[in-house]
């Protein structure tokens, strides 16, 4: 089973959400600047998570239905993070909060263990990440996300896809095309 | 008004955000209602944002320039300013929103305005993030800023990014009160 459907069953159960969120389309969840310890499960629409680099949006990550969401680096920190996380369409969400999150994930070793391997396939999600940006041609890129990250081109408009992938969107469709 | 600093650069980045959803939110709609008026010298939903353009277009370079002029240190602690708490709490929208004389600069009755109105305004908030963080490490306190309604007076830094951010606030109720008005919502 999905360690993250696993985990939303037991929070549904034991009622730790500590609310369900709306946002229309194109509306923020976070903005840059904010301190943000919640974590978001997404229950419908899609969003992006980008930072700003002299007005461009570069885009570092997408959420959809049945994920995760959240501004990591502030989860873990509990510090100020410089990203923004934005809907892509009208998005459901529901909230938890880190300290109920925490106290559910100690709750139980089996609950301990579900975190470590959500975490563990984060790290190889980044590095993966990290390689993308590394690879020089922009079909190479193209190739390793379609083969990693099919549902990806199901539910992301091109422009998006086309940032993440760090080339324009008519690059980007010449590519799709040959 | 007493508080850290770190809680008032937050209260005010949230603000921020809710403006900003509130500004996608127009975005949305039709030109038609975009520029609907309640009554003929009353102001459209783009007039709003004009007008809050026209206030960011002074205090952006202003604070901007403030800022990275100052050389301040980090202080745990805001204090607000007996005149700065005056004007910032002034600009806070009521239940029922009261008027307000507009100087007539900042007054955008008349332009010609389209929904990059609306862009400029999103991309102005922007901007005012990124200097509510950089302000994190500087004294929110001993850096002071010029206004715009009065040019005999400065404002500590913290009070003036209440003032304009408060004041986004107001013309983002000014605005949906347009939306809300019954001539709209038969349109």
């Amino acid at each position: 089973m999905n360690p993250i459907l696993n985990f939303i069953e037991k929070i549904d159960q034991q009622n730790l959400w500590d609310k369900t969120l709306k946002l229309n389309r194109k509306g923020y969840l976070k903005v840059s600047g904010s301190v943000d310890t919640n974590l978001y499960f997404i229950v419908s629409g899609s969003l992006k998570i980008y930072v700003l680099d002299e007005f461009e949006e570069n885009i570092i990550r997408f959420g959809y239905i049945d994920n995760f969401i959240s501004s990591l680096d502030s989860f873990i920190t509990e510090k100020p993070s410089d990203v923004y996380i934005q809907a892509i369409k009208r998005t459901e969400l529901k909230v938890i909060k880190k300290p109920a999150f925490m106290s559910f994930v100690e709750s139980s070793e089996e609950n301990t263990k579900i975190w470590q391997l959500i975490l563990m396939n984060l790290i190889v999600q980044q590095m993966e990440r990290e390689r993308d940006i590394l690879t020089a041609s922009p079909k190479e890129r193209y190739k390793r996300v379609l083969a990693r990250s099919p549902q990806l081109f199901q539910e992301i408009p091109n422009k998006y896809i086309a940032s993440y992938l760090r080339m324009t969107p008519e690059t980007l469709s010449r590519i799709k095309k040959s | 008004m007493t508080t850290t600093s770190e809680q008032l650069i937050q209260d005010l980045v949230e603000r921020t955000r809710l403006n900003i959803n509130e500004a996608e939110k127009f975005s949305n709609f039709s030109n038609e209602k975009l520029n609907h008026k309640i009554k003929y010298d009353s102001w459209s939903i783009l007039e709003c944002f004009e007008h809050l353009n026209l206030y960011g277009d002074f205090y952006i370079p202003e604070l901007k320039s403030r800022i990275e002029n100052s050389k301040s240190l980090p202080n745990v602690n805001f204090k607000s300013g007996i005149i700065g708490n005056y004007f910032a709490k002034m600009m806070l929208p009521k239940d029922k929103l009261n008027k307000m004389k507009t100087l007539k600069d900042k007054n955008p009755i008349g332009s010609q305005l389209d929904r990059t109105t609306i862009a400029r305004f999103i991309r102005q908030q922007e901007e005012m993030l990124k200097l509510l963080d950089t302000s994190r490490h500087i004294d929110l306190n001993k850096t002071k800023t010029a206004i715009s309604i009065s040019k005999l007076i400065k404002l500590k830094l913290g009070d003036t990014f209440r003032f304009v951010i408060y004041h986004n606030e107001r013309h983002m109720a000014q605005a949906n009160k347009v939306l809300d008005s019954k001539n709209l919502k038969a349109a």
